[in-house]
């Protein structure tokens, strides 16, 4: 009788742990997924092929940009983040290309393709010991500028590659719902 | 043998009868009808779900200028210009608007594929992002010597969401498939209001 | 015999068999091993450039079916609008031809300069000179239609920093060879 109990126990429990096997199996998306690292703007988020630092980050209602020796003006439905980093590149020459803002909801904006004339943003050839700045433009819903995320890799399915993460912390909001300390135009045509 | 043979019988019945239920339940939950159902017109002016966007037309014009919102037409030839609020659904930013209009044979050959513009400043299929409502312009152009039409035909097409596709185990929009149709009034120029609901 | 005789053989063939199958397993696994990750490691292998074949300087070297010259290696100092501290650096080789096809042979061509630290540095686009001659890269020259015999002028354009640049050297790599790749000596060395 025991021993037909202790049986019966094992089972359940061998039952158990293969549910919890298979529950905490993790998907195949998220195995090959990338690998973070981790940061703050004003730290150096070191990857495994590139390092960035985010120097700055800028709002602002309205782009002024230099089209052809013309100026023109981008309005945005929401609002534009204009964010400075230094790039650097590792053991080899290498090239950043992809970033994108991650909201407090999981939103996930990726860079402007509005402004694609323009020198200054990614892609971003780098090489060893010789570090560049770039810009990183945004089109946002102003609900989604706070405790946002920046995401930056080095193409665009960085399957098993570093990406970097960039916690940007709270962001208050102005009367106006955009975020405190918003421009109304920032010129683009500006050296980084 | 007598027994046997009303056993057999009984087996035949029962076979019968569970094939007979099987094919009213199928029909009940409508496995023979939903192919041939027409589909549904939707009024032009309302805001449509079609999973990854919601659109509300605005207009449809003629237009016979050399720029369309920084689309190139042909010297001399026309465009059909239909001017829509997007608004990506989605948690991404994305561009998977292509295929969301067929335009109707008897309008423009289907296998024109339109030039895509964000009006707001003329950018070629930029991507759109996620709950940002922008004004978008799709631009046909029309055959030579075409005579515009007083409507353009539209079908509209959903995709649906996977959390995990079968291929990658990624999330995304697949199985294209029409949600209906709507007639929207061709208007004499781009001067012309918006459509109101 | 008996029937107890008999089952005593058995069990002693039975336990010298088990004891065989046991033994073979620290063969038979490692073996299983090797044959699953053996097209893991070819491709590892193909894709990395490993193990440096030396060329001294003013020595040619057979490589992906041609004869390769370092000729010069060389910065050019003085040009504007660049990054700070940072210096164009020009590789000319001089590539005798071999075996022409080179759309296979040559397929992947990466030209790199290696310092003594390992860093690697690929061809640049930000500085572009204008070359006299017929000058190619390594890429154009795969859709050159060189033929066998044909001597072709390769030069690559790099970005440097200034305190790289006393332990550079170039590197030549194609796919047909790797993980082999040559590494060119200086006069100096």
């Amino acid at each position: 009788m025991m021993r037909r109990l202790a049986n019966i126990a094992l089972l359940l429990v061998a039952v158990a742990f293969c549910y919890g096997l298979q529950v905490s199996k993790p998907h195949y998306g998220d195995l090959i997924g990338p690998i973070p690292a981790r940061g703050k703007p004003g730290d150096t988020v070191v990857g495994r092929g590139f390092e960035i630092h985010a120097e700055k980050i800028e709002f602002a209602r309205k782009l002024t940009v230099d089209q052809y020796g013309q100026t023109k003006i981008l309005t945005t439905g929401g609002v534009w983040a204009v964010v400075t980093a230094e790039f650097a590149a590792r053991a080899q020459s290498t090239v950043v290309s992809v970033a994108s803002w991650r909201g407090p909801t999981g939103l996930t904006y990726d860079q402007t393709e509005r402004l694609s004339f323009m020198n200054g943003l990614l892609p971003v050839a780098l090489d060893p010991g010789l570090p560049r700045k770039a810009r990183l433009i945004f089109e946002l819903r102003p609900d989604e500028v706070s405790n946002a995320t920046l995401l930056v890799s080095e193409k665009l399915v960085a399957a098993l590659d570093s990406q970097a993460e960039i916690s940007l912390g709270p962001v208050t909001t102005a009367a106006d719902g955009l975020p405190t300390g918003t421009v109304d135009m920032l010129d683009m045509a500006q050296p980084l | 043998m007598l027994e046997n043979a009303g056993s057999r019988l009984k087996a035949w019945a029962i076979a019968g009868i569970g094939t007979a239920a099987a094919i009213a339940v199928a029909g009940v939950l409508g496995a023979f009808g939903a192919r041939h159902e027409p589909l549904p017109v939707l009024a032009p002016s309302s805001r449509i779900d079609t999973g990854e966007w919601q659109i509300r037309p605005l207009k449809a014009y003629v237009s016979a200028e050399k720029y369309v919102y920084g689309a190139l037409l042909k010297p001399g030839g026309k465009a059909l210009v239909l001017e829509l609020e997007m608004t990506n659904r989605t948690a991404r930013s994305t561009k998977d608007y292509f295929d969301l209009l067929q335009v109707g044979q008897a309008t423009i050959d289907p296998a024109t594929k339109p030039f895509i513009a964000l009006v707001r400043d003329s950018t070629m299929s930029p991507e759109l992002h996620p709950g940002m409502p922008e004004r978008m312009a799709y631009i046909w152009q029309l055959p030579d010597g075409a005579a515009a039409s007083a409507s353009l035909e539209l079908t509209v097409i959903r995709k649906t969401y996977k959390p995990r596709d079968n291929l990658y185990g990624l999330p995304g929009w697949f199985n294209p498939a029409p949600i209906g149709t709507m007639t929207i009034p061709v208007g004499a120029g781009p001067d012309a209001p918006d459509m109101q609901p | 015999m008996t029937a107890e005789v008999l089952d005593q053989e058995n069990r002693d063939g039975e336990r010298k068999w088990r004891r065989r199958s046991l033994w073979s397993l620290l063969l038979l696994i490692p073996l299983a091993l090797a044959v699953e990750a053996y097209d893991s490691v070819k491709a590892l292998l193909g894709n990395n450039d490993l193990f440096a074949r030396r060329v001294v300087w003013g020595q040619s070297a057979q490589f992906g079916g041609s004869d390769w010259k370092l000729t010069d290696l060389r910065g050019a100092f003085g040009m504007s609008n660049l990054p700070p501290d940072s210096v164009p650096v020009l590789a000319d080789f001089q590539v005798k031809i071999g075996d022409p096809n080179l759309q296979n042979l040559w397929l992947g061509c990466k030209i790199v300069l290696i310092d003594k630290d390992g860093r690697r540095w690929s061809p640049t686009s930000i500085v572009s000179l204008k070359a006299t001659g017929n000058v190619q890269t390594c890429i154009s020259a795969i859709f050159s239609g060189a033929k066998s015999g044909d001597t072709l002028n390769l030069r690559e354009t790099f970005l440097v920093p200034k305190e790289a640049t006393k332990s550079i050297r170039p590197a030549v790599s194609v796919a047909s060879e790797r993980p082999h790749f040559l590494l060119f000596q200086l006069e100096k060395d």
